[in-house]
């Protein structure tokens, strides 16, 4: 080939190169698909606990700010020809480092557990981060997704595979699964030796937390992603069907509902027999405990994905955008505390009057509550 | 919301979602019913997209002649370039400018299904923003990403090959094999690259939107077959025109008097091996050869 064929040639490899290039960056441009997660904090001897868009779990200090990391999680399965494939963990451009972990952490005794991505849970000693166990010791199982709750010395989660996970908090040792029709997203809660979980099976089941046998099932017409808020004997459920279901929870019969225009996604604060509702539809919504009927309503200019905290006489509400309010319990007033310009998605931590947000720039954005004033942040990276 | 996402994304996201409900909650038959649809919508653009390029790669030869012919007086060859296009009734731009209009609707259809098929928890999360007050959109979502035993979410081996073969398919009907050696060899490399690009691509990401790019493939490769057949794929590089071994210039006989829209028309051009001897040749070729205007004028004196 003489100098001008090679140069031809060469113009065409730069050219597909190029193409190659503009694919890869358009792929981006589609909001999530790489999974990045969005796990809260938890707080305990001073100490807050959150998992890092690095994949690992992170302990801090709240007294001196220092920090204690764990390992990375370990990532699995298909990572795709150029890493990009958005499953199991693995990621690519903005998409998280290392394994997504999307559940708080809980502490428990001595140890500290965490759920990931990548289909499975671990058990750290809360002072040195050192691992106690994993589970599944060797394989992996599907992604997991919701948060984990103990009682009893009993874990409990349910995982994208459909199955509620019971083990012994100690050694990691499964005890009973039960298996749902679809996947599972959201956080279990524990009531009254009842467990009461959402699938998307569009189902709620209330399951005996000793074995596993399902008591009843409560069916509505979305996937349920949301975390059950149980308060005086009801359990009150968020659904795609657009509705908020107050359910009964000796028979999971039908007490209310509760219509808007958007998914219920983050699971209600319940405070002085008063709903706080926050939905997809940019709104947060008051309702009476008693008979769903709407108190008021909120608009915030973005949907509210998060769990809200409440703190003394307000309740703190976080955007899907950043922008963080104060509602008012005594005044029914909405204050602009903050805007971070930062996806936030997953739920507030509040500690001593401080709320606590971890948000995607790999950061915790701390407000105290009481005067709105923005305190620095403390960074998750462990390269930092 | 952007314009963008509002009058484009957002109508597509829904339909696909809607599409999905009522094919048997199967988002695997919505894909492909959706990139039908809007091919079926585009085929006049299509049509004129295949229509150019046919017209483009039939003037081959003669381009490849004019090369030859003023190659070192580069606008003296675009002149007669710009001649021959003219004369054939082909705009060159028209292929491309085609192809820019369509790549807005593309881009928003593979938007549309990455958007719903909400990969990550964080591509449900936004997804939500995307949808439209039905109530038949809130309840079928999430939707179902099994489709014949594939995972649409995940990468899948056998349809990365299938994007490549019916994508390099779709190339070989639509392209002519240039008889110019270095222009055979580029077309050659652009045939067998991009759709190994779309393969290697294909591994790295959903199938969901393999599936679409396989889709859009064999809805092309039939619209192709329907308007130029087999085209590429029974060609062969030294048969792209007929009577290509001749190697002299057709007069017309008849006498009458050629319009000038005809000029060019008459000729037949090769550019086979000059030093072949089971063929006439003019011992000078150029004085034998066809010059515009030359030749002309010539002939006016004769009459």
């Amino acid at each position: 080939m003489n100098l001008k064929g090679k140069w031809r040639v060469g113009r065409i490899v730069l050219l597909l190169v190029l193409m190659l290039a503009v694919c890869l960056a358009g792929f981006g441009c589609v909001k999530g698909l790489a999974p990045i997660g969005w796990s809260g904090g938890s707080i305990s001897d001073n100490t807050l606990f959150v998992g890092t868009r690095e994949g690992r779990l992170v302990a801090i200090n709240l007294a001196d700010e220092s920090r204690l990391w764990t390992e990375p999680l370990k990532k699995v399965g298909q990572t795709g020809l150029f890493g990009c494939s958005p499953i199991m963990g693995g990621g690519c451009g903005s998409g998280s480092a290392g394994v997504a972990i999307y559940g708080t952490p809980v502490v428990y005794g001595e140890l500290v557990y965490i759920a990931g991505y990548n289909g499975k849970i671990y058990a750290y000693n809360t002072t040195s981060l050192a691992l106690r166990w994993v589970y599944p010791r060797e394989s992996n199982l599907n992604p997991f997704v919701g948060g984990i709750v103990i009682s009893g010395d009993r874990l409990y989660i349910g995982g994208e595979d459909g199955k509620v996970y019971a083990l012994d908090a100690a050694t990691g040792d499964p005890v009973w699964e039960f298996q749902t029709d679809d996947k599972i997203w959201g956080t279990p809660t524990l009531y009254d030796g009842k467990l009461f979980i959402g699938s998307f099976d569009k189902k709620l089941y209330a399951l005996d937390a000793a074995d596993g046998s399902k008591e009843w099932e409560f069916l509505t017409e979305g996937s349920i992603i949301a975390t059950p808020l149980v308060y005086n004997d009801v359990v009150y459920i968020g659904s795609f069907d657009r509705n908020l279901y107050a359910v009964n929870v000796s028979n999971g019969s039908l007490k209310w509902q509760f219509m808007a225009n958007n998914w219920f996604w983050a699971e209600p604060v319940v405070v002085n027999d008063v709903i706080y509702a926050p939905c997809l539809d940019n709104y947060v919504y008051t309702i009476k405990e008693e008979n769903g009927a709407k108190i008021d309503e909120y608009e915030l200019g973005g949907p509210v994905s998060s769990r809200p905290v409440v703190v003394n006489d307000s309740v703190i509400v976080a955007t899907t955008k950043g922008v963080v309010y104060s509602i008012s319990m005594t005044t029914k007033e909405v204050s602009h505390l903050a805007d971070f310009e930062q996806d936030v998605d997953g739920p507030l931590t509040e500690y001593e009057g401080i709320v606590y947000i971890h948000t995607p720039d790999g950061s915790l954005r701390r407000i105290n509550a009481a005067t709105g004033a923005i305190l620095r942040p403390i960074s998750l990276e462990s390269q930092n | 919301m952007n314009p963008w996402e509002l009058i484009i994304q957002q109508p597509v996201t829904n339909v696909l979602i809607v599409m999905s409900h009522y094919l048997g909650d199967s988002f695997g038959l919505a894909i492909i019913a959706l990139t039908v649809i809007v091919n079926i919508c585009m085929f006049p653009l299509t049509l004129s997209q295949i229509r150019s390029s046919k017209a483009m790669q039939d003037l081959q030869p003669k381009i490849a002649e004019l090369q030859k012919k003023f190659g070192k007086d580069k606008q003296k060859l675009t002149q007669e370039q710009m001649k021959l296009y003219k004369e054939s009734g082909v705009k060159p731009a028209g292929c491309f400018i085609t192809m820019v209009i369509q790549m807005p609707v593309w881009i928003a259809l593979y938007q549309s299904i990455m958007l719903a098929l909400a990969v990550a928890p964080e591509g449900l999360l936004n997804l939500s923003k995307y949808l439209y007050p039905w109530p038949i959109v809130f309840s079928v979502l999430p939707l179902d990403r099994s489709f014949l035993m594939l995972d649409l979410a995940q990468p899948n081996f056998i349809l990365a090959i299938l994007v490549g073969a019916s994508m390099w398919l779709q190339q070989k009907m639509s392209t002519t094999i240039p008889s110019d050696p270095r222009q055979a060899q580029q077309s050659q490399m652009m045939l067998w690259m991009m759709p190994m690009m779309f393969a290697l691509l294909a591994l790295s990401f959903p199938s969901g939107l393999s599936l679409y790019w396989v889709a859009n493939s064999v809805v092309r490769v039939v619209l192709q077959y329907r308007v130029t057949g087999w085209g590429g794929l029974r060609r062969k590089p030294a048969e792209t025109t007929a009577d290509t071994d001749k190697k002299y210039v057709k007069f017309d006989e008849s006498g009458e008097k050629k319009s000038v829209d005809d000029v060019g028309a008459d000729i037949v051009i090769s550019d086979t091996d000059p030093d072949r001897k089971d063929i006439y040749q003019p011992s000078k070729p150029s004085k034998a050869r066809y010059q515009p205007g030359k030749d002309r004028a010539q002939r006016r004196r004769k009459k």
